[in-house]
């Protein structure tokens, strides 16, 4: 198994943010979490990226236990995320900031002498390229556009090589065409080189677009898990996002 | 050792701890609401012994002439922190927290000159005022009954404070700003008009700590940083923001202090960041400090 | 691509062209400055290289450390006190110095990186006072508030005009090493901690581990400063561990511009210059300095060297469209 989270449960004082999650995910699949706002589907998350500590229960990342790793090491194993506020480097080059996730991935952020201009040019590059921002190596990350933020964001995980991304609200804040291309992009990582990915997502026609796998969190408990065609046809999904029950 | 010796060294802690709470309780409530760590703290304190001292000095009014010149003195500071805050300070509240870090110590380095240009280099004192001249008798050991007037007043404070932030609807305020500071300006409450008013009470209560310290030791210049720097080891015990953190972070500084003394002379202010070095191991926020993400 | 190639290489030959005039100023200086101003000379470049260290927190990690004089005296007392005491060799004292002062940093650092902002800065204070209490305090060991006199350099280096050279060679080995440590894979993680720590972190960098590498190099340069000092001077003081001396790389660097590698050396022979001078009819320095850093805040955020950097750009950006268009 990939990823597997076994009864995971993460209480805030006494809320209970997530409750008894157990739930796998396939390598290679795209993998949707959704559910109302209030879910617990960020928290669920952040229990898997290492931003919050499990209360208990278990999360195996290829059959070895990391519940408690810290997020940097986390990282180390191959799972990188992205963040719902974009989250860049803004007085770094898009060149510059790229190269980060490189040179963390690569393990060589100990080397004190040589320059770092000279690491990895061409998998910068080439990254650069599969995000589209190969034209603007060297504009300052606070100066592109929203839309081109994101893509950065995503460029810079794409450095630390990852086996399994997780994505929260990757289309947030973007215009329709952006969201269309992101879509693409997404499923392009995929096929492409493998990665799996684990995504958050509210807006319903990028989850139903993409995703090949579902699982639907309410009210920190997961109440539906399965192909998107299943969780449409689910009753209970169903009542949580038709029926007005909320 | 016997237990007289122990509580006598407790109650100087005491009296100690309620000087430095004054002291601290202003930082504290500046830096809570404002964000600003104002390193000038201490220089307000110092100031306010100057001012007093001069005050008391030209006053020459038997028995009450010291009291009078210590609420004058808090008033002046007061004046001065109005100046601070809407001349420098809120200029700079939408750049970084190193600017007005810099700001409030170019200000310490201004107002050491000032003092030194106005006052001289000279220690100064001011005889413990009346009815607290002499020293009474704690099991046989003499201790001086200004100190309970510091204590007094330090509890004073501490109900006043608290009176202010946890009864009051500007307390609503002030501990929603702490919080969280967009949403109170949401709220729509005019943030810089409480700044102004928090700012300004945290110099008072600087400059009248000041006024209190004369009697207490000696008026010279080296008291902004000595005193700075001590309430810098209560707030960090304590809490940077936190009312209980800053009491109980001047309890055990002045604690730690007391029986520093005691013990050896020359490093109580030493033992002092050693405990404020065990507490970060524990807890790096501050006992009653809250973590920032 | 090929252009921006062409005047990147142009500009690294105009930097090289300003790198071998300075040298060469350096070179010539002592012998047609007076005896008085070799002093501050000295004094400057030495200073600078303390000012480069804290900057490397500062500037590049981004973190503002206001007990950095701690490393700088601890450096000055321990070859002080190897001189002395023991007769200790003096290249030996040196290096001495460099280590006391990078294994003090490892633990005060221990506590340091766990905290981030406005309370990295108040427990580097807080920390940097205990040691100057300690040292103070401790009159048997340290000579307490009366200092150590009489350290004297071997040989030659007693020449002040000897010793400006060895010092000038030290300060430009210093500064290309940090130079090359701050354009190196772990600067490029420094800077990445700086803009934005959470990114960094899940990127895979334990935050901790290398702010504490940076803290103790920082602590071992600004170790080095003083070490190269107080032979120089002759004697130590605990008032060089005391927050007063820390405020003066905080100063240096936001004078000069703590956003670019050499704005903290310029802001340092800034300030040592106009202080020697100063202090010919006045001994109110901190109210001068005061003021100084006031203007700064207010009429040059970002510094003189950041000030130039911009004005020139806004130039050269000026021209090229004035070039690009018919």
């Amino acid at each position: 198994m990939f990823l597997q989270t076994q009864g995971i449960t993460k209480e805030f004082g006494k809320l209970r943010a997530v409750n008894q999650v157990s739930l796998d995910i396939r390598k290679g699949d795209i993998h949707a979490i959704i559910g109302p706002n209030g879910a617990g589907k960020s928290t669920y998350f952040n229990l898997i990226t290492g931003y919050h500590q499990a209360t208990s229960g278990k999360v195996l990342f290829k059959g070895e236990e990391i519940t408690h790793l810290p997020a940097y090491r986390r990282c180390k194993h191959g799972i990188t995320r992205s963040f719902q506020i974009t989250s860049i480097f803004p007085k770094f080059t898009v060149y510059e900031s790229v190269l980060m996730g490189l040179l963390s991935h690569r393990g060589v952020t100990l080397s004190f002498f040589s320059a770092s201009k000279k690491f990895f040019k061409e998998e910068v590059y080439r990254i650069l390229e599969d995000v589209g921002l190969a034209d603007q190596a060297d504009t300052l990350g606070d100066s592109i556009s929203h839309g081109d933020k994101k893509r950065l964001e995503l460029g810079i995980t794409l450095g630390t090589e990852p086996e399994l991304l997780l994505l929260d609200e990757p289309t947030c804040g973007m215009s329709p065409e952006e969201t269309e291309s992101t879509m693409i992009f997404i499923r392009k990582l995929v096929e492409e080189k493998g990665l799996t990915i684990l995504f958050t997502e509210h807006d319903m026609s990028v989850v139903f677009g993409i995703a090949k796998r579902i699982s639907v969190l309410h009210q920190g408990t997961l109440i539906a898990d399965g192909k998107p065609d299943e969780v449409r046809a689910n009753d209970e999904v169903q009542k949580i996002y038709l029926g007005g029950t909320a | 050792m016997s237990f007289d010796i122990l509580f006598n060294q407790f109650m100087s802690g005491i009296a100690r701890a309620s000087l430095l709470f004054l002291v601290a309780s202003g930082l504290s409530l500046t830096f809570g609401v404002l964000r600003v760590l104002n390193f000038a703290h201490g220089s307000l304190y110092m100031l306010g012994a100057f001012v007093t001292y001069s005050i008391w000095k030209g006053l020459l009014i038997p028995v009450v002439g010291f009291y009078i010149a210590t609420f004058l003195a808090a008033l002046v500071m007061g004046g001065i922190g109005i100046i601070i805050e809407f001349f420098l300070l809120r200029r700079l509240y939408a750049r970084g927290w190193p600017e007005q870090l810099l700001v409030t110590y170019a200000l310490v380095l201004i107002i050491t000159d000032l003092v030194k240009l106005g006052w001289g280099g000279e220690f100064l004192s001011i005889p413990r005022p009346v009815p607290f001249k002499g020293a009474v008798s704690l099991f046989g050991f003499p201790f001086p009954s200004y100190n309970f007037f510091v204590i007094l007043l330090g509890l004073a404070l501490v109900i006043f404070l608290w009176w202010l932030v946890y009864r009051t609807r500007i307390g609503d305020i002030i501990r929603a700003a702490a919080h969280d500071r967009e949403m109170v300006a949401a709220l729509g409450i005019p943030i810089p008009w409480l700044f102004t008013w928090i700012f300004v009470l945290g110099a008072m209560i600087a400059g009248l700590s000041g006024g209190v310290a004369g009697p207490y030791g000696a008026i010279a210049l080296g008291m902004d940083i000595e005193i700075i720097v001590e309430c810098f080891a209560v707030v960090v015990i304590g809490g940077m923001g936190s009312l209980p953190g800053t009491l109980l972070g001047s309890f055990i500084v002045g604690q730690v202090y007391a029986f520093g003394i005691m013990f050896k002379p020359e490093l109580a202010l030493a033992f002092i960041f050693m405990v404020m070095a065990a507490v970060l191991i524990i807890r790096p926020w501050g006992i009653f400090g809250r973590p920032e993400r | 691509m090929v252009i921006q190639k062409m005047e990147q290489n142009e500009s690294m030959v105009k930097r090289g062209w300003w790198l071998i005039l300075l040298l060469a100023g350096a070179i010539i200086a002592p012998h047609v400055i007076s005896d008085f101003y070799l002093v501050i000379l000295i004094e400057a470049l030495i200073m600078s290289l303390f000012a480069l260290s804290f900057n490397l927190l500062f500037g590049y990690m981004g973190q503002l450390s206001f007990g950095q004089a701690a490393f700088y005296g601890l450096g000055g007392y321990t070859v002080a006190m190897l001189i002395t005491k023991v007769n200790f060799n003096f290249w030996l004292s040196l290096l001495a110095g460099v280590g006391v002062a990078g294994f003090v940093g490892l633990i005060v650092g221990f506590f340091c990186v766990r905290l981030r902002g406005i309370y990295f800065a108040v427990l580097t204070l807080a920390f940097g006072q205990l040691l100057f209490v300690i040292i103070y305090k401790w009159h048997d060991f340290t000579g307490g508030d009366d200092g150590i006199q009489g350290v004297f350099p071997p040989g030659i280096l007693k020449i002040p005009i000897v010793y400006y050279y060895f010092v000038l060679l030290v300060f430009i080995a210093s500064a290309f090493i940090l130079w090359r440590i701050v354009n190196s894979p772990f600067g490029h993680t420094l800077k990445a901690m700086r803009e934005n720590p959470e990114r960094t972190e899940f990127l895979g960098i334990h935050i901790a581990r290398y702010q504490l590498i940076t803290f103790v190099i920082a602590a071992a340069f600004a170790g080095l400063a003083g070490a190269l000092w107080v032979p120089f001077y002759r004697s130590v003081a605990p008032f060089y561990l005391m927050w007063i001396k820390s405020g003066e790389p905080v100063m240096a660097a936001i004078l000069g511009g703590a956003s670019t590698f050499f704005g903290p050396v310029l802001g340092m022979f800034i300030m040592t210059f106009i202080h020697a001078y100063i202090l010919g009819f006045t001994h109110f320095w901190p109210i001068i300095m005061g003021t100084i850093i006031l203007i700064i805040i207010f009429a040059l955020p970002g510094g003189i060297l950041e000030f130039a950097k911009v004005k020139l750009k806004e130039r050269q950006e000026r021209m090229k469209s004035a070039k690009g268009s018919p």
